[in-house]
């Protein structure tokens, strides 16, 4: 506590806060722009570091990773096109509230929740780096399987009306995830000969012309109902629809907590990203929710669950990193080059070489997230005038835009190959009403489960009997089975009960056609 | 914009016109070489350790020869992609690329559709080596590879983690030689490989050199390549132990083919800068990456010998293309 202090006397000065807000402004901005991700800003950063302090440079790298996750809500929520692929699940209910008229609101919860989910993860990171990493070596490929193969029965809670099509749906997501070298004798699949095929469909471009751009094809669909449409509620009059009413904080109270958990936990375990840690949040809070067929069509809910898992998985993916130099994600990964560069290695022996300085960084993550409040807050009233804008003048920069998204990551017209591709693939899957998250799950997670599946099988010896000293894998299969059993069950008992009307008046319908799924 | 205003634009616009085609005369482009930007492809993403060595040489250089380098990553097909975009580019010495020699001299043997061979580029040097080894935890029972085979027999259906086919291939051709059962683990990348070993998952694994970062957690048992480590002299290779398998892995500049000759000269004398540049010894030290210059002319000939050495030692091991 006392070195705490400490960090924070080495942090609280102008130069040092400046340099914390610049990083959080550019990832901010980043964030914003589709494409531009986190991993990208801060490795472009780092030779740019080299001229600062240790505390001013490693405070200044963690900003903008911190800042970009936060920003990449706003595109999604606005445009509905998600600044990073984590942010996906966000537009699923921010995009229909924005078009609601109530932009502003959906900005300031996805703020918040990144915010308060990126605290708390942070004061994880602090109070628990070294003793919870201990377990994270616990995991192993086995019992990644097993917690993997559980998350796949997201897909029946997330499905929504159709079971079938929420399942057909994932495992085309899956089916897609298959594409590329295979990882044990690097055997190219369904590559057709093309090299940019090697390492898989890339999920941005995908994720960009499923969601953005096919979006902007329906909406060019019915540009004239939706200019009369936005003439009546681009400026709601409503005071209430511009700012978090105090009865939604107590709706979202839970899925935000939620969210930080599910987020931290991800973060923490080793190869698990922010997009699982958001779509699951998602899944969850929907699958918990009274009434999860209305998620899609504008709950506040979605925003705060999916946004606070998103930051949360920021600051707990160094959880690995801080206590045993083992990089969680990517972006502590790069991180690990910034650290070494200004002289701090990060291990079990950083805690007792340079105690002050770990202090300091840990400090700067905590104004970091508080700076984000501040920027992100007076950013968005900047952002949200976007909204105002007829469909008309939106459409070409934003289809400009998403051209742009998908080519920075590989830097080749191919990707924006793959984005037509998928667009003409969200389109029918939109109006077929075809689920985007199980489809996106399924993409997710399917590599990740046939690889831990054949890293399991030879660790196991190919015995199923050595399953047994893998407790955690067992308790995850047990209760994959046990929800199976319940959402058949749901399946059939449930049949009368969904003929009923759904109530309605709780959350406003969309008006038009083709945003709910 | 009254006639005569436009006539001027207009005239100084065919004056930049006209400079820009002289610019782009090959004659005077020697003489002056580099008078514009240069490009310079990086097959990897942004801020792995060979993007990371890249720009640091990009930074080096373009310090020496006056003109910015820009930094390009073209990820695919660990590099393939991008060497085939650096076929296509002019050799005019503006497009350059810095990677690791595999994609010639490595992915040849592994996949059909990469069909390289070192006459596809020139060579304008390489400036740093991977150290590539067999590492373990460093409480193992065994400290070299002729412990890691007798522990080995004793223990029959141990794990291996594997990155590639080519670190597939080093383990089964131990394991035949020496008649040892293995379960062979396959990993995505040196993140996972150090999960794998510090998390107890897997008996031995190959690294591709970042095993000496975590140097109270792991120890090497061989070293693949043909040298010796600099950061662990002590430890035999591979071949010292009797195997022939070691192969060496290095990072430097390709350049298209045909480009003239003084441009890749002095290419490779901006290259060998880096070797005493502060900011560059920086860079790779704090990655143990040896820094190990071979001019223009030698890493022609090392191209053309591991080419050869390699694609004979993966046809003895019966690995075929995919």
């Amino acid at each position: 506590m006392t070195q705490l202090i400490g960090g924070f006397l080495d942090v609280l000065n102008l130069s040092t806060l400046v340099w914390i807000a610049v990083g959080v402004t550019v990832g901010y901005v980043l964030g914003v722009l589709p494409g531009l991700g986190k991993a990208t800003g801060v490795a472009v950063s780092i030779p740019l570091t080299f001229y600062l302090g240790p505390v001013a440079a490693i405070a200044m790298l963690i900003g903008i990773a911190k800042g970009s996750t936060a920003g990449s809500a706003v595109s999604a929520i606005l445009l509905n096109t998600p600044g990073e692929p984590s942010s996906a699940p966000t537009a699923l209910d921010g995009y229909p509230l924005a078009r609601q008229g109530k932009a502003q609101k959906a900005l300031k919860m996805g703020l918040f929740a990144s915010v308060i989910g990126d605290f708390l993860s942070t004061l994880i990171l602090i109070c628990l780096a070294a003793p919870l990493a201990q377990y994270a070596l616990l995991i192993g490929p086995v019992e990644l399987c097993a917690i993997l193969v559980f998350s796949l029965t997201f897909i029946g809670g997330l499905s929504g009306k159709s079971l079938t099509k929420g399942l057909i749906a994932g495992a085309l997501g899956i089916f897609f995830a298959t594409v590329g070298l295979e990882t044990e004798t690097f055997i190219p699949r369904m590559t057709f000969d093309l090299l940019e095929l090697d390492d898989g469909i890339p999920l941005v471009p995908m994720a960009i012309g499923m969601l953005a751009v096919a979006e902007m094809a329906i909406q060019a669909g019915n540009m004239r109902a939706l200019d009369m449409e936005m003439a009546q509620i681009a400026d709601s009059g409503n005071p209430d629809d511009r700012r978090v009413t105090r009865d939604e904080w107590r709706r979202c109270a839970v899925p935000i907590l939620r969210g930080t958990l599910i987020g931290s936990v991800i973060g923490i375990l080793p190869g698990l990203g922010a997009s699982v840690a958001s779509f699951l949040s998602y899944g969850a809070t929907r699958k918990a929710s009274d009434d999860p067929d209305s998620f899609g069509t504008g709950r506040i809910e979605g925003v705060a669950a999916a946004e606070s898992a998103d930051n949360a998985v920021v600051p707990s993916s160094l959880v690995p990193l801080f206590a045993l130099g083992i990089p969680g994600s990517v972006i502590a990964a790069i991180l690990i080059a910034a650290f070494v560069l200004h002289g701090l290695t990060p291990g079990p022996l950083m805690f007792e070489q340079n105690p002050r300085m770990v202090a300091a960084v840990y400090a700067a993550m905590l104004c970091a997230s508080l700076l984000m409040l501040v920027i992100g807050y007076f950013g968005q009233s900047l952002f949200a005038q976007v909204i105002k804008v007829p469909m008309r003048l939106i459409i070409p920069p934003v289809l400009f835009l998403c051209c742009i998204g998908a080519y920075m990551e590989s830097g080749s017209v191919f990707a924006i190959w793959i984005m037509l591709f998928f667009t003409v693939f969200g389109f029918f899957a939109k109006k077929l009403d075809f689920s985007f998250v199980t489809f996106l799950i399924g993409y997710v997670i399917g590599p990740s489960i046939e690889l831990t599946f054949r890293q399991s099988l030879q660790i196991l010896d190919h015995k199923w009997t050595n399953l047994l000293v893998h407790p955690i894998a067992l308790v995850f299969i047990v209760l994959t089975a046990v929800t199976l059993v319940l959402l058949a069950r749901a399946q059939t008992t449930g049949k009368n009960a969904r003929t009923k009307p759904r109530p309605t008046g709780a959350e406003p319908q969309p008006s038009t056609q083709g945003r709910n799924r | 914009m009254s006639i005569l205003k436009r006539r001027h634009v207009l005239a100084r616009l065919a004056s930049f016109a006209m400079a820009g085609s002289l610019m782009a005369t090959p004659a005077l482009a020697d003489d002056h070489y580099p008078d514009r930007p240069i490009t310079m492809l990086v097959g990897y993403n942004a801020g792995g350790q060979t993007d990371l060595v890249g720009r640091a040489a990009a930074k080096v250089m373009s310090e020496e020869l006056g003109q910015p380098i820009n930094v390009v990553n073209r990820p695919g097909a660990g590099g393939a992609v991008a060497a085939r975009e650096l076929q296509q580019a002019k050799p005019d010495g503006y497009t350059i690329m810095f990677h690791a020699n595999t994609v010639v001299n490595t992915a040849p043997f592994l996949m059909k559709r990469v069909q390289f061979t070192p006459d596809d580029f020139e060579w304008a040097g390489f400036i740093t080596a991977y150290q590539a080894g067999l590492v373990t935890q460093k409480e193992s029972p065994f400290d070299d590879l002729d412990g890691f085979v007798a522990w080995a027999k004793e223990n029959p259906g141990f794990s291996y983690g594997s990155l590639s086919p080519a670190a597939r291939m080093t383990m089964n051709e131990i394991a035949k030689k020496e008649g040892l059962d293995v379960n062979i683990v396959p990993l995505n990348g040196g993140g996972e490989m150090i999960n794998a070993v510090l998390g107890n998952q897997v008996v031995l694994a190959l690294s591709g050199g970042i095993h000496s970062k975590y140097p109270d957690q792991m120890k090497m048992v061989a070293a693949l390549t043909t040298f010796r480590h600099p950061s662990d002299p002590d430890v035999k290779t591979i071949d010292e132990f009797g195997y022939e398998l070691a192969m060496d892995t290095r990072a430097g500049l390709y350049l298209p083919k045909g480009t003239p000759e003084d441009i890749v000269q002095t290419l490779s004398d901006a290259l060998a800068k880096a070797q005493t540049d502060p900011t560059f010894k920086q860079v790779t030290g704090s990655a143990s990456i040896p820094i190990m210059y071979l001019d223009a002319d030698k890493a022609k000939q090392e191209m053309v010998s591991t080419f050869g050495k390699h694609g004979q030692i993966f046809r003895n091991a019966g690995v075929e293309p995919q």
